[in-house]
């Protein structure tokens, strides 16, 4: 079968994917600095685990904000496009895209074959992206892993507004002065962020099934308050971050 | 070619000084599509339009709150900094709140000897057509006062012949750039050229210009786009349209078909034919009510193939962004895919739109 790779180069992560025909042989996902010093070993490494040489590559094709600087992707291709194909992939009953990507977010509507309908992307603001939720865990003293469950513990909600990163960031602050929970703060921040993905959701018309991807997509307060927002069981990949990198392994 | 129209613009303050070296002339800067250049044009002075650049507007910021249309911030934080020193006098459309505020910002802040407040009515109508006229009749006394020479039926209508030349010169180009002779950027490039140098020379550069490119292997590889913008006084967006493998074919924007869609016409009564041309006919959601916008905007669609519609328009752009929901939807009727930017004046947004731009070209190619 022919070996292709995908590779999906964010704002934070860089996923790599190899697929031997209709099977994900092995996936990597690494920082973009690390990845971006030397994108060649990364892949070579990848291949030797694999068992397979380079000139079995049959193709190699890059996608995210950083695409263009990956010299040996003989392939470029949009975000929107890869995360739509991927995603239908993963899900065939898919007809929307949520990509919660560390800088920007995007809903993409898709057809039956995976063809991009319409797609829209949030506004400058940082507030809602991936980055903010790394700002905030640095910030309250937490692993980016374990906010969302820490959020669902709480008993109580404090709120945080949801128009701006930076003073979302003075509020948390003031919050923590007052003896409130990490847990409720995380409660009111997790609000807020999907306060801001409803807002992006309505400029798209959402049709199951929804799939979301993209590192935020692995955090569960997101996604289950997402799920009880839209009134719809979510699609959720086990490893939402390399749905991008398939999308782009799969494009002929 | 393109980088000949390139340096027109960024060379615009030099050739103005250098205008007024030999020849000794006055040099009036104007604000939007509704001050008719003509009459200054016969006055014997040399209009230009006033544009903002992409740099952060330091001098400008001083004098508004953030939230306010960014072009006319970015024109007085030129003029601050020097940029536009060389102007005689200036025209001040009552356009909208910010260029309006133009009038007060640079009367205020800045030594040039003539500052000119032109009266637009706010919609467009028959009685509106009247008072512009009379507004008109006004505006060709202060230039006579201001420049010495009386504007006579003779040098008016030779003004009208030649800015009439120019629009039927870039109507052609318009018809080129469907073609695929012209690309949208050299088509913005022309449009801007137009707003800056001697309308003579700029026609003979046009003349040659579109018969050079009539030769040209047409491009027709591009997905065709519309633009409908607020205000792009740079050519770098359709730059990154076309450099993403799109190509604009066809546009509705007051530095584009805006400021070439119609010529004065009666030369009978050349106050009633400006009146006319500048109030009547341009398309500007600032006074021309949505179902005509519509029908307008039909029309251009109507005459050229387009596979997407791209919407750009300014922050706080509040004419423009009130119109957007019908536009969009106007555009959706017509069977277009529509991508939507809130622009800023400065170049750092660039790179997230390409990221949209390259998503929607790839979309439309299936």
């Amino acid at each position: 079968m022919p070996l292709k790779a995908g590779i999906d180069t964010g704002a934070m992560n860089t996923a790599i994917v190899l697929l031997d025909g209709d099977e994900i042989l092995t996936t990597l996902v690494v920082g973009s600095n690390e990845f971006l010093s030397s994108p060649r070993a990364f892949l070579e490494k990848m291949l030797e685990s694999a068992k397979r040489e380079w000139r079995a590559l049959e193709s190699v094709t890059a996608t995210g904000r950083g695409r263009n600087g990956i010299d040996l992707a003989r392939k470029k291709s949009s975000e929107v496009v890869c995360q739509a194909r991927g995603a239908l992939w993963l899900f065939p009953a898919a007809r929307t895209v949520l990509n919660l990507g560390a800088e920007s977010s995007r809903v993409v509507s898709i057809d039956e074959a995976g063809r991009v309908k319409s797609f829209a992307t949030n506004d400058k603001c940082a507030a809602g992206s991936g980055l903010f939720f790394d700002s905030i865990a640095q910030l309250m003293d937490v692993s980016l892993e374990d906010m969302g469950n820490l959020a669902l513990k709480a008993e109580r909600t404090e709120e945080v507004s949801s128009r701006c990163a930076v003073f979302a960031e003075s509020e948390v602050i003031s919050h923590i002065h007052r003896g409130v929970s990490k847990e409720s703060i995380l409660s009111g921040l997790h609000h807020a962020v999907v306060d801001r993905i409803m807002d992006l959701l309505s400029k798209a018309a959402v049709e199951p099934d929804v799939v979301v991807t993209g590192g935020v997509a692995r955090n569960p307060a997101v996604t289950g308050e997402l799920s009880e927002k839209l009134g719809l069981a979510l699609c959720l990949p086990a490893e939402p971050r390399i749905v991008g990198a398939i999308g782009a392994a799969l494009l002929e | 070619m393109k980088e000949e129209l390139k340096a027109l613009r960024q060379e615009r303050h030099n050739s103005a000084v250098k205008w007024k070296e030999q020849t000794g002339g006055k040099i009036v800067g104007v604000f939007c599509c509704n001050v008719p250049e003509e009459l200054i044009y016969a006055a014997g002075m040399l209009p230009v339009r006033i544009l903002g650049e992409h740099e952060e507007a330091t001098e400008g910021n001083l004098h508004f709150p953030t939230n306010v249309c960014p072009y006319p911030v970015s024109c007085l934080d030129q003029a601050l900094k020097g940029r536009y020193d060389y102007l005689d006098g200036l025209v001040v459309p009552n356009v909208c709140d910010m260029i309006r505020s133009m009038y007060g910002t640079w009367k205020l802040n800045l030594k040039i000897p003539y500052v000119h407040f032109l009266e637009v009515p706010q919609r467009i109508s028959r009685e509106g057509s009247k008072f512009f006229h009379e507004s008109l009749i006004k505006f060709k006394d202060s230039l006579e006062a201001f420049s010495g020479r009386e504007i006579t039926a003779e040098s008016l209508a030779r003004a009208i012949h030649v800015y009439n030349r120019n629009r039927t010169l870039l109507r052609q180009a318009a018809e080129l750039r469907k073609e695929g002779f012209i690309s949208g950027t050299e088509l913005q490039g022309m449009v801007m050229a137009s707003m800056l140098m001697p309308k003579i020379n700029m026609n003979e550069l046009l003349n040659r210009y579109l018969q050079e490119a009539g030769k040209r292997q047409p491009n027709r590889d591009g997905v065709r786009i519309f633009v409908s913008a607020s205000m792009l006084d740079d050519t770098d967006f359709f730059e990154l349209i076309e450099d993403c493998g799109g190509s604009v074919v066809a546009d509705d924007m007051p530095m584009g078909s805006r400021y070439f869609s119609f010529p004065v016409e009666d030369a009978n009564d050349p106050f009633a034919a400006l009146a006319e041309r500048y109030l009547m006919r341009i398309a500007c959601p600032r006074k021309m009510l949505p179902e005509d916008r519509k029908r307008f905007i039909e029309d251009i669609l109507d005459g050229v193939k387009v596979d997407g519609a791209i919407i750009h328009n300014l922050k706080a752009c509040d004419c423009h962004l009130y119109e957007y929901p019908f536009l969009k939807k106007t555009l959706e009727a017509k069977g277009l895919p529509v991508l939507f930017f809130r622009g800023e004046e400065t170049e750092t947004e660039m790179e997230t739109q390409r990221d949209d731009i390259e998503a929607f070209v790839e979309m439309l190619r299936g």
